[in-house]
């Protein structure tokens, strides 16, 4: 159900070592919670960002909220995509529908977060 | 939680459920977005068994009712519906219901799920003969450009010939069956009110047809909104007359009902809340309970608020003084403060439901 190439956090993103840059995006959970997404807003290119630090939003028809940076790092680059093909982030959560990518992170930092087991095992806890 | 007689058939199409004024209802079931496109491309079934009704029978019923409403239901033509608004003596909405009219001497008030308890009170206390048969109507509504051809293969010829904001009585399967044209989406649409054992044949006889896929809540809601159409308990929530919501043209100022000497007040201070319609430059949406700012100061609330998926961008209702209600004034909502533009009603104009 949950890749086990990535790292989640609490509040449902997920995190992926690309060969030292990083791909941020939001994890099918936090999809199929929101439902249909209609918007997403993206951090700057080039900004520096603490771990837990509100970086974008992400609006579905019923609701919006706030995507926070798992780890601390600067934004090297963003999925301009959604702008225009927000869907991306339901058809393909862990794919084409990735947020941002990030550098300067500190890899021991990444692995800190929960593995797939792990995070299977809190998304079963919010649900009951 | 209540349970429709069409719950089942919400399960077993994979529905997700939410709680809605007291009742189980389906809010999606492919996704909100894919919902609202077939409705404005093709044929939704919508679950309504939820909303209530009421029969009045005889003049003197008529003429009472008549006294609660701030539109006129005595003046209706045999067949014909219209809408209006139940008031308090302060002429604060309770719910707005549409009254059609079935016979010489019948007639069925249709109202939200929500302040049914309140409605139902009102009705019975205050009309003679007022009789509540929610509880063995369900409903079904029949949305889309394709509305009529569907309503006509699964067997309601009447269809055919049936004017906007008219109902007439018929049979399916040997039951009465009650079909009107009003609707909710902006689209062609016919509602039917059937006895509760019709429910889930009548569900299966229309889902069973190609064109035909149910909708949600969700839906329900991004095409009610993008014609700017007000929900009870919501858009207003009791403390706002129909004058506020923007219900102008339903008052039937020439009859005698209970509130009108606080609406004439109101209309007469010329200074009161509008509900407008507000729109985004992007697809990022207002919010229900956003704050609105004109300049840097407070002056409303926004009440409805989503992505609207056929025009493309965010809209909204919201509550602003009368005189920030003009097309073209910008005001900023939320704790963003996000730009928005006052546009007038409705945010889409090439619904069907009129043809």
């Amino acid at each position: 159900m949950y890749p086990d190439d990535v790292y989640y956090t609490e509040d449902h993103e997920w995190i992926r070592d690309d060969g030292g840059e990083y791909v941020v995006g939001i994890t099918a959970f936090a999809v199929e919670q929101l439902g249909d997404i209609t918007f997403a807003e993206l951090p700057e290119v080039g900004a520096d960002v603490v771990k837990g630090e509100a970086v974008g939003t992400v609006e579905s028809v019923k609701a919006a909220s706030d995507v926070y940076a798992p780890v601390a790092g600067r934004v090297s680059e963003i999925n301009d995509a959604l702008e225009t093909q927000p869907e991306l982030v339901n058809q393909d959560p862990y794919g084409e529908g990735w947020f941002y990518k990030m550098e300067d992170v500190r890899a021991s930092e990444v692995k800190k977060l929960m593995d797939a087991a792990a995070y299977e095992a809190f998304v079963q806890e919010q649900e009951t | 939680m209540r349970k429709t007689p069409l719950y089942d058939e919400h399960l077993s199409a994979n529905a997700k459920m939410t709680e809605f004024s007291g009742w189980a209802m389906p809010i999606q079931y492919a996704g909100i977005l894919a919902e609202h496109s077939h409705t404005r491309s093709a044929v939704s079934v919508f679950d309504c068994s939820h909303m209530g009704e009421f029969r009045l029978r005889g003049a003197a019923a008529a003429a009472q009712f008549n006294t609660l409403i701030a539109s006129d239901i005595e003046s209706l033509r045999v067949g014909r519906g219209r809408y209006g608004a139940l008031l308090t003596e302060n002429a604060t909405i309770i719910d707005d219901v549409i009254t059609f009219r079935l016979a010489e001497d019948e007639w069925m008030v249709v109202t939200n799920a929500g302040p049914l308890d309140r409605v139902g009170e009102v009705i019975l206390d205050q009309t003679p003969d007022a009789e509540d048969i929610s509880g063995e109507t369900a409903k079904i509504d029949v949305q889309g450009p394709g509305a009529r051809e569907a309503m006509i293969q699964v067997g309601f010829d009447l269809a055919e010939k049936l004017p906007y904001f008219a109902a007439q009585g018929t049979t399916w399967q040997g039951s009465s069956v009650i079909v009107a044209r009003a609707g909710y989406t902006g689209e062609l649409g016919f509602e039917l009110y059937i006895p509760i054992a019709l429910a889930e044949p009548l569900w299966q006889a229309f889902c069973a047809l190609d064109t035909v896929a149910p909708a949600g809540l969700g839906a329900r809601d991004t095409l009610r909104l993008e014609m700017g159409y007000p929900l009870s308990g919501q858009d207003f929530d009791g403390s706002r007359t129909p004058l506020e919501a923007g219900q102008n043209r339903f008052i039937a100022w020439d009859t005698s009902f209970r509130g009108r000497d606080a609406l004439v007040a109101k209309r007469e201070s010329n200074d009161y809340d509008l509900l407008v319609g507000i729109q985004t430059g992007s697809r990022r949406a207002p919010r229900h309970d956003f704050e609105v700012y004109y300049d840097d100061t407070p002056v409303g609330h926004v009440t409805s608020g989503a992505y609207g998926p056929s025009v493309g961008h965010g809209i909204g209702l919201a509550y602003v003084p009368k005189a920030l209600s003009e097309a073209g004034t910008q005001l900023t909502v939320g704790p963003r403060r996000l730009e928005v533009e006052v546009v007038s009603l409705p945010f889409y104009s090439h619904g069907t439901c009129r043809t």
